[in-house]
């Protein structure tokens, strides 16, 4: 029987292993070359034990965290525990044994003291390009094999060494080795930085207080979880929606059926009744996709950090009680060899369905519809020189109304949170200008006592010919309101040539396109939908979303029943408080 | 020569006076006043005309007032700045509005964006006019609508604005239609304040420029307002000399250049501290110090390295999480401070912080009502602070109510004795500093094994040996007024003024023409910096120049500050630019891709003026090993390995130049108390500073 470590030093122990888990990821950022690990920080780091339990993670995108214990248990197929040395590199990307999807390589080291291994220092980080069938994204493929280069628990380095063999192998199968090579060794410097950590932590406090402290640590935060799901009324909560299509059979949509069981406190997300398995990339790995999206919606719900005062350790503590279901062969547990790599738009919607499902039970933590949607640009093209340039973008959406606020415009939701490039940075360096990067005016976000967010517009214009993958969804299912909110909009892309004039609408996902110089591609996010009756809105935050221009003042008075009137002070319209009344009180009675 | 430091702090305001030159008694005076939130310039007078009154000086013949100021800081943090209007390139309305478009919460479904609920433009003021600047050039693909401006500018006049600006894509590499639409909006506004965002901040990333030209404009009418009022009010109670103000870069600066661009103020505040440690390291011969300056509900963490202040990337300076593109002294600061509170959460995990008791209603110790234990109280509680003492007796304290505090809310739910309780609560508070600490130093190549560590701030020396020793600092100084090394800073600083020049440029391919529009660029950058300090009567001896490229790997997305020799360009000079940067990559990265090229992205000329620095009176030479001239009493006190040893107090105000002192040991002065704990020992420099080692 393990001692407990005292309250103190537990403290002390957690706060040091928060601080690692950040190094590591900002040494990894800061160091890294392509614009989506630096400028997106679309990368996870911590620290494991030999359980492969999470015991620490870097605050950087949701997407990678709780994902690294799938690569680990994968790993684990090709490097059992006993063939582990100190100084080893295992890189590992392979979506049927763990990982994420195959361009989130995974670099991970041993971690050893005393001569023996306790756990493991690990980082996962968005690569531009592993050789696929397109460059930079894929979507209309037939199978794993033309994701690209498939490493399934190779050791990068032995003792220390490096391997040359696989290192020029690596570089020889992508388009752009300059920067995959370097974001591999901004990777292998983050972990190696884990390592040294770690090693220093123990030998300060004692492997074993290091070791009982962060089972303790784990302990507390499913307690802090559990604690939240047992005043959750037992039961069983559904949600449905559907996806555009699977971005090769147009005109099919794919159903996702979400029904969440809470019993005492445990919870689980099942996802049985969703679409099949699909013939493209368009599937879901299960073990670092599918669940992760899960633990993440109810860490996000139930210890919502910026409700919640205490910072709440980031480990397997919050996976726990968290079980996830998906029936083999079905989109979000997908056979092999089916191909698994475009799989964001669907986990977005799994949470947003969570959400949906639990609404009437979460009124004060719950919101309406978010875009729950994710626009991945791959804009890519040949130089003069016979280079391959390849820019990965993504492009933020918006949330749906709250509880107590209005959906954030434009922004990062969900399981993503990376940082858009500076268009004057991409200027410099691509074949690529952008001409628009504003709020959307064509579509209005959902109408609510608490409105949803506002979506983005985003064009970008082909300086060259090139090749262009998109990869999103939410034409079709529009983000529904709650509460008696309106529903929001839903998104849509245009191409457009500047010099012929030609243009055409394009549905969410489409491959390996070629595109012409004068291109102007024109993502459009979906808007967010409404929270509670619109009716109910203070009449002076729907003027200022008509002199913000968010809404017109038609809008204002069909959907939220404000009357306003003109007046001269450079801004236009102010509240007809009179009317405004009326107006309310006839449409409340219809 | 009477020069007077003024800093104004959340609580007080903290005054140094200087006298000195020649057939003068040289003295030093300090003094604190409450501050006066409201208008701190109050306070601030009244400070001036009190420390005048204790050192027998007429106001009218002090020569300089160097002042630290929180005012800009306070209007970003309070959102109480101008009501400002935006005029932008068309497509690009809502760039401040995106921001990066990253959520502050990773784990959050109900978290605040504050750069949208709380813009400091707001949309219906962003108004968009057609003009194009297209990269890498700066071509102009289309000219700018004139008439587009005028109606803009028309349409801000009618609404009222406070303050206008004009940030316009690409004007990094091309700034002409900015400045001609400025002209346009003065002739229609000539009384508005207005900046374009290439004088502000003349650099690539549209929302960082853009969000800082806001923010120059936010805080500009308000600031410079103040700073007109502190002149008036000055001189109305007949002080004399001139008015400088610090800087976040470390410098200080005219009242004017200030007005101008008051976004160069918002470290104002806490960069004083910085430098005066720095200026207390110097006389004690130490150029690697963490000063870390310790308040009531926040600590400020900074670093000295080989005698120089750190200037934090461009990538993280913020104020109020929104992007601020100035240089800034490199200080963190954490929300742990005296009187953060100890609790245990509803998850059974023991606490300290961020919460504070602040000064109302104050440690449970006050008797003001506070029931929830606190630093302070674990303090007394342990006996490292005595009652009667605090703030010199000022401040009535009961001990009893921090005991019952710390046995209610700590001790018994985690069945604790009340001394490990206490303890408990300084560990995880000071844990939380030494993280912050590790955070600023290690995480960026600095190894605290080569550092002294600097507390100050009236609870400073209190915690500074543990802190020491959880980041395993060589020794720790308490400079000689802890509670005033911010304002001492003030009249131990620089002038100090930085320019920009936007270049992006592979060095590894430059020749003779690169090294000609880098040598125009210096050249050009050096001609403003001269002008600036002709118009400041700084005489040419006293300016230095240093030269900064501000470089990065071609492909990756973060700078770092390389040095440029003051030779002019050419193949070998850049060569040293280029092995600087792979240096200065190595230190904060522990590594350097040497054989990648490197890119400029930025030339950055710091123009540097050397001022009067302060001289502190030497003390006499005492020598003495634990003098009994300076012993006050002796007290149980517990010590972070749960000793309970009896302990002199000494009083700081008694001891000499050369006197030593072992651990145990309590050292009082008014406003401060530190600790040598069992294992130290202390030795008293020639100015009063104390040095603390380990035996």
């Amino acid at each position: 029987m393990r001692q407990e470590v005292d309250p103190i030093t537990l403290q002390v122990i957690g706060g040091a292993l928060h601080s690692i888990a950040e190094q590591m990821g900002t040494v990894l950022y800061r160091m890294s070359y392509s614009s989506i690990i630096r400028e997106s920080q679309d990368l996870g780091a911590g620290l494991f034990d030999r359980d492969y339990n999470t015991l620490c993670e870097s605050d950087s995108t949701p997407m990678h965290i709780g994902s690294l214990p799938g690569y680990l248990r994968g790993i684990e197929k090709s490097v059992t525990l006993d063939q582990w040395q100190p100084g080893d590199v295992v890189i590992h990307n392979h979506p049927y044994y763990g990982a994420s999807h195959s361009p989130d390589i995974a670099i991970v080291m041993p971690v050893f003291f005393e001569e023996e291994l306790v756990g493991f220092s690990a980082n996962t980080a968005h690569h531009i390009d592993i050789g696929a069938a397109t460059p930079g994204l894929i979507m209309d493929i037939p199978d794993v094999y033309a994701e690209g280069m498939l490493l399934n628990g190779i050791k990068l380095f032995e003792e220390g060494k490096r391997n040359d063999t696989m290192w020029k192998y690596i570089r020889d199968n992508t388009r752009v080795p300059g920067q995959v090579m370097n974001d591999l060794e901004a990777q292998v410097a983050s972990a190696e930085l884990g390592v040294m950590r770690f090693q220093q932590l123990m030998k300060k406090y004692g492997k074993d207080t290091v070791l009982s402290a962060t089972r303790q640590l784990m302990n507390y935060t499913e307690s802090m979880l559990r604690r939240e799901i047992s005043k959750i009324p037992d039961g069983e909560y559904v949600a449905e929606g559907f996806l555009d299509d699977d971005g090769r059979t147009r005109g099919v949509t794919l159903p996702i059926k979400v029904t969440v069981r809470v019993t005492g406190d445990e919870v689980e997300v099942d996802l049985t009744g969703s679409s099949p398995q699909v013939p493209t990339a368009y599937n879901v790995p299960f073990e670092g996709s599918t669940k992760v999206a899960c633990f993440f919606a109810f860490r996000a719900l139930l210890l919502d950090t910026y409700t919640h005062s205490e910072y709440i350790p980031q480990n397997e503590g919050s996976f726990r009680p968290v079980k996830v279901t998906a029936p083999p062969g079905c989109i979000f547990n997908p056979i092999a060899p089916a191909a698994a790599e475009a799989r964001f738009a669907q986990i977005q919607r799994v949470v947003d369905l969570i959400i949906k499902a639990l609404a009437p039970v979460l009124p004060d933590k719950c919101t309406a519809g978010n875009a729950a949607v994710l626009s991945f640009a791959a804009y890519s093209g040949v130089r003069d020189s016979g280079d391959y340039w390849v820019f990965l973008e993504v492009n933020e959406a918006a949330m749906g109304g709250r509880p107590q606020s209005d959906g954030p415009d434009t922004i990062e939701e969900l399981m993503r949170n990376t940082r858009n490039n500076p268009l004057e940075d991409l200027g410099m360096h691509l074949p690529l200008i952008c001409d628009r990067y504003e709020i959307r005016d064509d579509a209005v976000p959902g109408a609510g006592r608490f409105r949803g967010g506002a979506g983005v517009v985003k064009s970008q214009r082909y300086l060259t010919d090139g090749y262009m993958t998109h990869e999103a969804d939410r034409h079709e299912d529009v983000p529904w309101g709650v509460f008696g909110g309106k529903p929001g909009a839903g998104g849509k892309v245009e191409i457009r040539n500047i010099f012929s004039g030609e243009s055409s609408m394009e549905p969410a996902k489409f491959s390996g396109r070629r595109t012409r110089a004068g291109d102007v591609v024109s993502y459009f996010s979906p808007c967010g939908g409404g929270f509670g009756n619109p009716l109910e809105r203070d009449p002076s935050k729907v003027l200022d979303d008509v002199l913000d221009g968010f809404i017109t003042p038609e809008c204002a008075r069909q959907d939220y029943g404000v009357a306003l009137q003109v007046v001269d002070d450079g801004y236009g319209w102010q509240v007809d408080t009179k009317g405004t009344k009326d107006l309310r009180s006839s449409m409340a009675s219809r | 020569m009477i020069r007077v430091g003024v800093d104004v702090g959340g609580t007080f305001t903290d005054i140094i006076l200087e006298r000195s030159g020649a057939g003068q008694k040289h003295s030093v005076v300090v003094t604190k006043v409450a501050s006066t939130p409201h208008d701190q310039s109050e306070g601030v007078v009244e400070g001036i005309l009190n420390v005048c009154r204790i050192a027998g000086v007429d106001p009218s013949r002090i020569d300089a007032v160097l002042h630290g100021t929180t005012v800009a800081t306070n209007l970003v943090i309070e959102r109480g700045g101008a009501k400002v209007g935006m005029i932008t390139t068309r497509g690009f309305r809502d760039i401040v509005h995106m921001g990066r478009h990253k959520r502050p919460h990773n784990f959050s479904l109900q978290f605040d964006v504050p750069w949208q609920s709380k813009p400091l433009v707001r949309r219906r003021d962003r108004l968009v006019v057609t003009e194009r600047i297209l990269p890498p050039d700066g071509r102009i693909e289309v000219p700018l609508e004139e008439d587009e401006v005028k109606e803009a500018a028309e349409l801000f006049a009618k609404r009222g604005m406070d303050a206008v600006i004009i940030a316009f894509l690409f004007s990094f590499l091309n700034s002409e239609h900015e400045v001609r639409a400025k002209e346009i909006v003065r002739s229609v506004l000539p009384d508005t304040y207005v900046c374009c965002s290439s004088d502000v901040v003349n650099t690539i990333r549209e929302y960082e420029r853009f969000s800082s030209t806001a923010m120059n404009a936010y805080i500009g009418p308000k600031t410079s307002a103040y700073l007109r009022r502190l002149e008036e009010r000055l001189r109305g109670a007949g002080v004399g000399g001139t008015i400088r103000v610090m800087q976040s870069n470390g410098g200080i600066t005219t009242v004017e250049q200030a007005s101008d661009l008051p976004i160069g103020l918002l470290m104002s505040g806490p960069a004083g501290g910085v430098i005066g440690g720095r200026w207390t390291g110097d006389s004690c011969k130490k150029a690697n110090i963490i000063t870390i300056d310790i308040g009531g509900t926040s600590a400020d963490i900074g670093v000295i390295q080989d005698s120089e202040l750190r200037i934090k990337n461009s990538r993280d300076t913020e104020v109020g999480q929104l992007p601020v593109l100035v240089p800034m002294i490199d200080i963190d600061a954490i929300g742990a401070g005296g009187g953060s509170i100890a609790y245990i959460d509803p998850g059974g995990a023991f606490r300290v912080g961020p919460r504070s008791a602040g000064a109302v209603p104050g440690p449970a110790c006050y008797g003001k009502g506070g029931a929830e234990p606190t630093v302070t109280d674990a303090q007394i509680v342990l006996g490292r602070l005595d009652p009667e003492q605090f703030l010199g007796g000022d401040i009535e304290i009961d001990a009893s109510l921090s005991e019952e505090a710390i046995r209610r809310h700590i001790a018994e739910p985690l069945g604790l004795s009340l001394h490990d309780a206490a303890l408990g609560i300084l560990t995880i508070v000071n844990n939380n500093m030494a993280l912050a600490i590790n955070s600023n130093s290690m995480a960026k190549g600095v190894d605290p094994r080569d550092f002294t560590l600097m507390g100050f701030g009236g609870a400073g020396p209190l915690h500074a040996v543990s802190l020491a020793e959880a980041i395993h600092a060589k020794d720790i100084i308490s400079p000689v007024q802890p509670g005033i090394t911010a304002a001492t800073g003030l009249l131990v600083t620089d002038i100090q003024y930085d320019y920009t020049h936007p270049l992006l440029m592979v060095l590894n391919d430059a020749g003779e023409a690169e090294y000609k529009v880098m040598n125009d660029a210096l050249v050009s950058l050096t001609d403003q910096a001269n002008r600036q300090l002709d118009a400041d009567g700084v005489p040419l001896g006293a300016r230095r120049f240093q030269r900064v490229a501000e470089c990065r790997y071609v492909g990756q997305g973060f700078e770092l500050r390389a040095n440029v020799p003051a030779d002019p360009m050419d193949a070998g000079t850049i060569q040293a630019v280029i092995e600087s940067f792979h240096e200065e990559h190595k230190k904060i990265y522990g590594h350097a891709f040497r054989d990648q090229a490197c890119e400029l992205i930025t030339l950055r000329l710091v123009a540097v003026a050397g001022v009067e620095t302060l001289s502190l009176p030497e003390l006499e030479t005492g020598g003495r090993q634990d003098p009994p001239e300076a012993l006050l009493y002796t007290r149980q006190t517990v010590f972070d390995d749960g000793s309970a040893q009896e302990t002199p107090r000494y009083q700081r105000g008694k001891l000499l130049a050369d006197d030593r002192i072992s651990g145990p040991a309590i050292i009082i002065q008014h406003n401060s108390t530190t600790v040598v704990p069992p294992g130290y020992g202390a030795l008293v420099m020639r100015y009063g500073d104390i040095l603390i080692s380990r035996n």
